[in-house]
Order: structure tokens, then C-alpha cells, then sequence
């Protein structure tokens, strides 16, 4: 799965979460979840858990702390699912 | 260089299906913290109750320690809640429109948190409505005011405009002044007054219909 697949699957992901859905449509791998897409932090924790579930994978503490941004998720998922392959 | 962190969780938008599964509350509370739940005095406060109290005193610290080190980022289980000491109140009681510290810490939670070599003190408290924290690096919350006001609107901008407003509103009752709130680089609230940088930190958080503020005041600053 290439990067542009997973940004597109992320939007899914991030969407109930954010009300800036024009924001949401335009994201890149820059937009930080929380300053941009308004992301509540207390919701941080529902996209890691729903992003395992999408992507079959397990994301531990550390990977954890490093998904603010649209571009870090996609390092995380992309590295979490080469492990588990 | 002092600071102040707060937050707010509005429980009405917590999943309490989602809070009690490992996978979810793992990310949040470290081992200890799993641990320290099986205190029979804890145990009186429902469990979701519990990680979401931690959760928010966990993110008022990141705010108080992010303002010291702008390069912090925010990791729920390396923020650790020692020491939790509960009130003699059932969180359950009615859900006023309006309200603020007293200064006094009856009905509060209150405890020790460590981030590394750093530890602070929060306050909470707890409604049927919410869970509020705020931090401070003394055990002293005399000078630490902090509230909270309900609001009609979820809508972020709403939230966010009626944070300021709660917090200026409050803090003009103690400065007079032309106060305005300023947004520093990394994020949190610098307080001018007559054009000024008043140097009181101050923190705003909402969630859900509710928003919440917190400021440390020194005698020395409202006296000159």
C-alpha cells in the first residue's frame, strides 16, 4: 500500500473526528492534527485505536507519541504493517 | 518561570465501552497507573471516571511543562500520576452553569504527577458533566485561580472565543486594565494588559459545551 492509498484511508479514519471537513478534504502530509483539523487530544487516542483496526496492525506507546501529523501517521502505519507482514 | 496548565473532558462525549478496553486505556495510563486503580479508596470512582481523570491531569501537565520546553510532545504514559488522594464528595452532585476554584481543596481530587525529573500537583474535580485538572508546581494552589462555564455552542471557534472570554472575564475582575489574550508560538495564552505582557500564565481548554481556564496571580503583579 502505497503512501497516497494510506492518506486517502486516513481521511476516512480522521473524519468523525474533526468538523473542518474542507480542511479534511485538502490534507497533505504536513497538516497536524490538532492545529489544523481542530482534533480534540482526547480523541488522539481514538484514531490510534480505529487506525489499528483499519490497517490490521498494533501501534505501540512510542510509535504512538509521534502521530500528530498526516505524514508521521503514515510513517507509523506504514512501518507497523511491514512488521506484522 | 512559572506556568499553569488546565484541562477539561466533557463526559457526555466519552465512549465508556471504548475507555475500558486494554487496547484503549493501555494508551493512556502506564502500569503503575493500572495498578494504582486497585486502591479500594480509588475504586470508589467508576473506572472510566478514572482514566479520564488521569487523562486530564496528564494533559494539564504537558501544558504546564510544554511552556518550560516548547519541544515537548505530549506522551499520556510517560506523564505519571503517583498519588491520587480522594474527596469526600459524590461526584454526582448538580451541574452549575458557572464555576471556580475557592482556593480551598474541599471536594477536590488532588495528587503528584511526574514527568521525568519534574513533579507537580494538581486539583480536579468532578461532576456529572465533566472532570476539570489544573497543575501547578507547588503544592500551594493559592494563587492558581481556574474555572469553568458551560457554553450553547460545540462548534470549535465558539469554544475557543468563549475560552478567552471566560478567562478575561475572570481576570479582570482582579487586573484593571485593557486585557486581551495574545497566542505565543507554541501555543498557549500570553496575557497583555495596556499593550503590556502582563508575564501571568495562563491556560484555556474546552470540550464538548464546556470551557475551562486556569491563571497564576502573584500578589507582587496585582499590587503594581
Amino acid at each position: 500500500m502505497d503512501r497516497k492509498t494510506i492518506l486517502t484511508e486516513l481521511k476516512k479514519v480522521l473524519a468523525p473526528y474533526t468538523e473542518n471537513k474542507e480542511m479534511l478534504d485538502g490534507i497533505n502530509e504536513d497538516t497536524d492534527l490538532m492545529r489544523d483539523l481542530k482534533i480534540n487530544s482526547a480523541n488522539l487516542v481514538d484514531i490510534i485505536i480505529d487506525a489499528e483496526s483499519t490497517y490490521n496492525i498494533e501501534i505501540d506507546f512510542d510509535s504512538a507519541d509521534r502521530m500528530y501529523k498526516v505524514g508521521s501517521c503514515i510513517d507509523v502505519i506504514i512501518e507497523k504493517m511491514n512488521q506484522s507482514a | 518561570m512559572r506556568s499553569t496548565g488546565n484541562d477539561i473532558v466533557a463526559l457526555a462525549l466519552v465512549n465508556n465501552q471504548r475507555t475500558g478496553q486494554f487496547r484503549f486505556y493501555s494508551k493512556i495510563l502506564s502500569a503503575s497507573e493500572q495498578e494504582l486503580y486497585y486502591q479500594p479508596e480509588i475504586q470508589q470512582l467508576p473506572f472510566e471516571n478514572y482514566v479520564w481523570l488521569l487523562w486530564s491531569v496528564k494533559e494539564s501537565a504537558y501544558k504546564y511543562l510544554k511552556r518550560l520546553d516548547p519541544t515537548l510532545i505530549f506522551s499520556p504514559t510517560n506523564i505519571i500520576i503517583q498519588h491520587i488522594v480522594i474527596p469526600g464528595v459524590s461526584f454526582d452532585e448538580p451541574v452549575a452553569a458557572q464555576w471556580e476554584s475557592t482556593g480551598k481543596d474541599d471536594g477536590l481530587y488532588h495528587g503528584k504527577v511526574v514527568c521525568g525529573l519534574r513533579t507537580l500537583y494538581f486539583r480536579a474535580k468532578i461532576n456529572e458533566a465533566w472532570i476539570a485538572s489544573v497543575v501547578n508546581e507547588d503544592e500551594c494552589f493559592d494563587d492558581v485561580s481556574w474555572g469553568v462555564k458551560s457554553i450553547n455552542n460545540a462548534g470549535y471557534k465558539y469554544q475557543s472565543l468563549e475560552a478567552r472570554l471566560a478567562l478575561i472575564n475572570k481576570l479582570s475582575e482582579l487586573l484593571p486594565g485593557d486585557l486581551r489574550i495574545e497566542k505565543s508560538p507554541v501555543g498557549y495564552p500570553v496575557i497583555v494588559n495596556n499593550g503590556e505582557e502582563t508575564g501571568v500564565p495562563a491556560s484555556l481548554a474546552h470540550d464538548g459545551y464546556f470551557v475551562a481556564y486556569s491563571f497564576v496571580l502573584s500578589s507582587d503583579i496585582v499590587l503594581a
